[in-house]
């Protein structure tokens, strides 16, 4: 299809969804992308689910373009094969670090090059063009970016507006950020300023985990020597334009990832998420207009402005367009990080770049495909799901992070769950009663399951509790707690009962043996 | 320290839209268009609520209450405890009605199955780890987790991990004499950490660790110090912080509550008595919006202990070998009758600061009768100029609650902290949400708010007057300026000069003012019933006692006035009436045991010129008898009896005199301003150098001010605490 | 008719117990013997702190104090009543108290002026 009309869904599909948080902003809360903690695709069903009915008058009204199919499914696809991606087409050309990461050697990737031109295009063109490219954040929530970032255009009111870049990325499995910000932190610098200028930031502000020691290090080197060269700070790039990059380190904790914890964090108070609304975009870091995105989604800007949004969009299934870059971990005999096209199956990708399931694909247990707060999916899935926004959820899972975790045949699916769940039970911030009471109870609940020493109806419980824990909190640390729990009662319901009947005929046997 | 800035607040931070309504509402006066109201449904009743009202306001003005824990009306908004959650159509999960704003058409439905599940499953969580001890907790009978679980929480237990694990145990804090901590059963609502950075200004509560380790707690070892510390126990919605007085001594249905007045300080904060067997066993805050709003001050809070110590139970008389010997009422009636006729209008009474108008008219009246005009009060004030004769010299004109709108308040000679607990939380208030400036022209002080130091020397404010102070250009351009003067300062020597300064410069003030409602002079009294004192007609003016050479002096539970023996002229009589055997009772010849304010049914007039009641809580100790009654029995022992046998006859006596003093629960504003500054003009006396000072300092100094609190050992375990915590790090 | 009326009723009242005044008077003469031969039993089984002359000195001071009345009707309700005493005491189904309360000095009156109020605590 022309690359204009795809541009044209995205618009009229951005339009519905706007004009849609508009009436209801309680939905808009759970578009918020940057949970990278909390994959929140399953949140974005939400959104198609309850607007199916929204959506269909307003797509069939004059005003907006339309199709013959319905609305909701995605356009025809013209292409039918994703992945695996030419080398000409990535983005993140030093994920190894085989190369220089300064200046120097950005430059010679091509970073910075005609940076000016594209701020000299203005906000709206860039923020165009990112709507083009139908990049949806990279974080979790897989919210399109263009929108988030159209959001800070509203007539000032006198506040400075900031840009926030989470670098947090403290979910298990996820990887991504780290290798983007010790080898290629030029990317990140002059995503921050390009997608700085696309909402009118003052400035911004770079929250990067504690852990990430190096990661920092680069990353401040990085930024000192684009000051350097006149690629920050007053009239950056020589475009008149000014823009500060600043970077706070936080001191570790998994819950300062959640978009609004993070602004207290930075504000130098406890991590703790605040209520919405009212949301960053209107009160956010010290009480200005704030947006935050992820390291990945400011990272691929400049290269979206450069080789322009239609370029982003043919990668991938329609709403789900782009590179995206993948981990890879556990049970695979190659765990790597790598930059592959959206859409690409999963069996694909983890035998092409992973050297495959150690044993073989058939020795293949299950996948949690998005980090660790994605519900799993077992092999059967496994075999023909493609790894997109639309084709997780459709399997009941999310591409959260894309972070794949592998688990083959000799693992214990439950007592990896509950070593999860326990990391959520340490993480919890504590501030709102169901994750801080319900996490903690979850938690040893399932360890009793991986012993098997619980009754088969406490798995109903459990799948209760984690519904009461769900949607109920302030933040969505409680979801992404819920979801693994969800996710392997769900696939995994037989072998929790197996356990159970062992453990009690053991427990018998040894009762009667004593006798 | 916490100050939530206009400038965010206007930008939409909906932290507290009860706080914020008035901001926009005075920001909105020049734009002069009210935004439209909008309708939603709550539970299908359709109801139009102005925009950026909260789920759970909106069904309040329907009359549904939604159940809740965190949420507190005068508190900003947490939305933590997650007990409010309500289903809203078309919102797939359910919303904390506590801090959404409600949007047009929304469809709220708070019985409907989800919001019942939602409700029950967080119950669930809260009492997962909340300890089962209602037969040993304080707070059982008035908890909120206990009424909300029978209301709201599920009718059988699925905790079956208590076999493997059991609960959650928390340390619990010693966070000082007054609060008793029981950690464990905290739900972390954090409403007292909220209370203590936003209303009290001290940032030492707050929380420590996260998930199920959280704790709420002071961060290091200490005391939670504030003189409106006794707070939090009322807003604690479990038993986790409970009176430590009170601990275990009876159960809320148990006792009897008597809705009554505080007398410890100049507010009259309104206060509900509970009592059991003939005991006050606490005293609890009663709302009342114009003056204390729900909060009390610790002092009017615990000193009820001191109510069953050091009291006067029998009249005494000295005998000659120079002991007080108990004697009946006759006898010590007769021997001071007979004292009083010999003396032939050689009479001073003083009255002190708890005494009770009806007790004071009585006085005056006898003292009248037998041919004496010296009747004065402890706390001077001065007498040139227009003196006490028009009110406006001496109210707090403005009133307390408005102190809370003032964009400039200026503090001359005064420790509101201190002096007026309650008052300086307005001002708080008003310098967190509201962006007031405070100036302070006295002794550097711990307001718990960042002010203006202009320095100590009292010429400052004869500068601002004239206007060669830099501080002028400011008060010319605040809205609603308010000038509080302490009544330590106008007991001072230039006490005359001092007012009749601060009364032209907020003469000045006042003529700019568009708002004819707003005074800007205010008079701010340490004492509970000054302006009843004042309005009743006594001379503020001890000095000339002692000039007079009495040979009979009246003491009406006037403790503080200072006066020693040698004061006095040999062979003067004293007598003292009054509850409490303090100073004024050791040097007495006679002792009249009169009643506390717990006690009698009485008036009282705060120093807004509010008239308010005490009511009879418990009987008197004793012999002890009413005070005005005992003029009264004395008047006729003494042969000039007074017309008034009943209470109702001596209020009528009152309303003759002063007809505001039986108009309970109305401040009568005052008028004159022009007129008494006219006069005071007059007296044209130089302002003295020696620099403004206050009684009341430190926190140290709040506790113990009158014979009802230096006779608590509550009050005394305070002032130690403040010692120790003195020597502490932290 | 309606004076008629209340003659009627006046004249149709029915006795209690006596038709005329002498029965009255025998009546009561009789209810004083009892009292009288009892009372030495009566301070023997109660263990009063009197003297029997005290108690016929009581006696006597009960009915002299009903000496003037002149009703019919109401000295028969007086005799019916100083029976029943009687009885409950001859039966001892009183307590030492209520004999003793026969001798209770006469209650002093409620103070009603402001002073002897005050004195008496209890205004």
């Amino acid at each position: 299809m022309p690359k204009d009309k795809l541009a044209n869904v995205i618009t009229t599909y951005i339009t519905i969804l706007d004009s849609f948080s508009v009436n209801f902003p309680n939905t808009f809360d759970r578009e918020i992308e940057n949970v990278k903690m909390a994959s929140v695709l399953v949140r974005f069903s939400y959104l198609t689910k309850n607007q199916l009915g929204l959506l269909a008058p307003l797509a069939n009204s004059a005003q907006v373009c339309c199709y013959s199919t319905p609305p909701g499914t995605p356009p025809p696809q013209t292409k039918t094969k994703f992945g695996p991606l030419c080398d000409e087409d990535r983005i993140f050309t030093n994920l190894y670090g085989r190369h220089d990461w300064r200046l120097k050697g950005a430059l010679k990737r091509g970073d910075w090059y005609k940076t000016k031109e594209i701020l000299c295009k203005g906000a709206d063109w860039i923020i165009n063009e990112i709507k083009v490219s139908g990049l949806r954040g990279r974080g979790g929530a897989g919210f399109p970016s263009g929108m988030k970032w159209s959001f800070m255009n509203k007539p000032s009111d006198g506040r400075p507006k900031y840009l926030v870049v989470n670098a947090d990325e403290g979910e298990p499995g996820t990887c991504k950020d780290r290798e983007i910000m010790r080898h290629d932190p030029h990317k990140l610098v002059e995503g921050c300023l390009i997608a700085g200028k696309a909402m009118g930031a003052k400035a911004a502000y770079i929250y990067i985990r504690g852990e990430f020691y190096n990661e920092a290090s680069n990353m401040q080197i990085a930024i000192a020597e684009a000051y350097q060269a006149g690629l920050l700070g007053k009239n950056a790039c020589n475009s008149g334009y000014d823009f500060d990059v600043f970077m706070h380190r936080g001191a570790g904790a998994y819950i300062c990832g959640e978009e609004t914890a993070l602004i207290e964090s930075i504000e130098g108070k406890q991590g703790k998420p605040r209520l919405k609304p009212p949301f960053p975009a209107d009160v956010g870091v010290f009480g200005c207009p704030t947006t935050v995105t992820n390291v990945e989604t400011v990272a691929v800007a400049p290269s979206i402005c450069r080789r322009g949004g239609a370029w982003f969009a043919s990668f991938g299934r329609t709403r789900n367009s782009g590179t995206k870059l993948f981990n890879i971990s556990g049970h695979v005999n190659t765990p790597c990080t790598v930059e592959e096209e959206m859409s690409i199956p999963l069996k694909e990708l983890i035998e092409l770049h992973a050297g495959g399931v150690t044993g073989g694909w058939d020795n293949l247990l299950a996948v949690i495909p998005g980090g660790s707060s994605t519900p799993l999916i077992p092999k059967s899935v496994c075999d023909d799901v493609l790894m997109d926004f639309d084709g997780l959820v459709a399997a009941q899972t999310s591409l959260g992070t894309a972070a794949v975790i592998v688990m083959n045949k000799q693992t214990d699916v439950v007592k990896a769950i509950a070593r999860l769940i326990m990391f959520y039970k340490h993480e919890s911030c504590g501030q709102c009663t169901p994750c801080r009471e319900g996490i903690s109870w979850m938690n040893k609940i399932i360890y009793r399951f991986v012993d098997g020493n619980a009754r088969p109806d406490e798995i109903d419980m459990l799948w209760e509790l984690s519904k009461q824990i769900e949607g109920h909190t302030i933040c969505a640390l409680g979801d992404g707690a819920a979801w693994p729990v969800q996710g392997l009662i769900r696939h995994f319901r037989p072998e929790l009962e197996d356990r159970m009947k062992k453990f009690h005929e053991q427990q018998k046997g040894q009762h009667a043996a004593r006798n | 320290m916490l100050r939530i800035t206009a400038q965010k607040s206007l930008a939409g931070a909906k932290v507290s839209p009860k706080h914020l309504f008035p901001i926009f509402s005075r920001s909105s006066t020049d734009v002069a268009k009210k935004p439209e109201k909008i309708e939603v449904f709550i539970d299908d009743k359709p109801v139009l609520v102005e925009p950026g009202t909260t789920v759970l306001q909106a069904a309040a003005l329907v009359g549904v209450e939604i159940p809740r824990f965190c949420y507190h009306e005068r508190l900003a908004v947490a939305g933590n405890c997650r007990m409010c959650l309500v289903e809203v159509e078309k919102s797939p999960k359910p919303v904390a009605a506590c801090a959404m704003p409600v949007m047009k058409g929304w469809r709220i439905k708070t019985d409907s199955e989800m919001t019942r599940k939602a409700r029950e499953g967080v119950m669930e969580f809260l009492l997962v780890n909340h300890p089962l001890d209602c037969p040993i907790c304080d707070q059982g009978g008035e908890c909120d987790l206990q009424d909300q679980s029978m209301a709201f929480g599920s009718d059988r237990s699925r905790f079956t991990d208590i076999d493997f694990s059991g609960k959650r145990a928390v340390e619990d804090k010693d966070i000082g004499p007054l609060i008793k901590t029981i950690m464990t059963r905290c739900i972390h609502c954090t409403r007292c950490i909220r209370f203590a950075s936003e209303v009290a200004g001290i940032d030492d509560l707050g929380t420590t660790g996260r998930g199920s380790d959280m704790q709420v707690g002071t961060y290091v070892e200490k005391f939670f110090l504030s003189e409106l510390s006794g707070n939090v126990i009322d807003l604690c919605p479990v038993g986790a912080l409970t009176s430590k007085p009170y601990s275990f001594t009876a159960r809320p249905w148990e006792t009897r509550k008597t809705d009554s007045i505080d007398v410890l300080d100049a507010v009259g904060s309104n206060i509900v008595v509970c009592t059991r067997t003939g005991d006050v066993l606490r005293i609890l805050p009663r709302i009342n919006e114009d003056i204390n709003e729900e909060w009390l001050s610790d002092k009017s809070r615990f000193a009820y202990d001191g109510l069953k110590r050091q009291r006067l139970v029998t009249p005494m008389l000295r005998d000659a070998c120079g002991e007080l010997k108990p004697v009946d009422w006759e006898a010590a009636l007769l021997g001071v009758g007979k004292v009083l006729k010999a003396a032939g209008g050689n009479i001073t009474a003083v009255a002190g600061g708890l005494a009770d108008a009806e007790a004071l008219v009585a006085l005056k009246d006898l003292v009248n009768k037998l041919g004496s005009e010296a009747v004065c009060i402890e706390n001077s004030f001065p007498l040139d100029g227009s003196g006490t004769d028009l009110r406006s010299s001496y109210l707090l004109n403005n009133k307390i609650a408005p102190a809370e709108e003032a964009d400039l308040v200026l503090l001359i000679g005064t420790n509101p902290r201190l002096e007026a607990p309650l008052l300086n939380s307005r001002i708080r208030k008003g310098y967190v949400h509201n962006e007031t400036e405070i100036a302070v022209i006295g002794p550097k002080i711990d307001l718990r708010y960042d002010y203006i130091h202009l320095g100590e020397d009292p010429s400052i404010i004869r500068q601002i007057e004239n206007g060669q102070h830099a501080f002028v250009k400011k008060l010319k351009s605040a809205k609603k300026p308010l000038v509080i003067l302490g009544s330590d300062t106008l007991s001072r020597s230039d006490g005359a000069a001092i007012l009749s300064s601060v009364q032209s410069l907020s003469r000045g003030l006042q003529d700019e003012m568009c708002d004819p409602e707003w005074k800007v002079l205010n008079i701010l009294h340490k004492v509970a019933n000054q302006v009843a004192a004042l309005d009743i007609g006594y001379t503020p003016d001890l000095s000339k006692i002692c000039e007079s050479s009495p040979k009979v002096l009246y003491l009406l539970g006037a403790d503080d006035c200072g006066i020693t023996r040698a004061d006095l002229p040999d062979g003067c009589f004293i007598v003292y009436q009054g509850h409490h055997g303090d100073q004024g009772a050791s040097i007495a010849d006679a002792v009249l045991p009169g009643i506390a304010y717990t006690e009698k049914q009485a008036t009282y007039v705060n120093t807004e010129g509010r008239a308010q009641q005490t009511l009879v809580a418990v009987t008197p100790p004793g012999l002890a008898r009413e005070d005005w009654k005992i003029i009264r029995a004395l008047s006729e022992i003494v042969g000039a009896k007074l017309p008034y046998d009943s209470l109702e006859e001596i209020r009528y006596r009152l309303e003759e005199v002063a007809p505001h003093l039986t108009r309970y629960g109305c401040a009568e504003a005052a008028n004159y301003f022009c007129e008494a500054l006219e006069l005071g003009k007059k007296t044209n006396a130089p302002i003295d150098t020696s620099p403004l000072d206050v009684k009341q300092k430190t926190l140290e100094d709040f506790y113990m001010t009158d014979v009802i609190s230096r006779a608590s050992p509550t009050m005394a375990k305070c002032v130690a605490a403040v010692q120790k915590q003195n020597l502490s790090k932290y | 008719m309606a004076s008629q009326a209340v003659r009627g009723g006046a004249r149709q009242v029915k006795p209690l117990l006596s038709l005329d005044n002498e029965e009255a008077r025998k009546r009561a003469l009789n209810l004083y013997k009892a009292w009288y031969r009892q009372l030495p039993y009566i301070v023997r089984q109660y263990d009063i702190p009197k003297s029997v002359e005290q108690c016929r000195q009581r006696l006597r001071e009960e009915f002299k104090k009903h000496e003037c009345l002149t009703d019919v009707r109401v000295i028969d309700m007086l005799i019916i009543k100083g029976q029943m005493e009687l009885k409950e005491t001859v039966h001892v189904w009183k307590q030492k108290g209520h004999i003793m309360s026969y001798f209770k000095p006469t209650a002093e009156p409620k103070p009603t002026d402001f002073l002897s109020k005050f004195l008496q605590g209890v205004n």
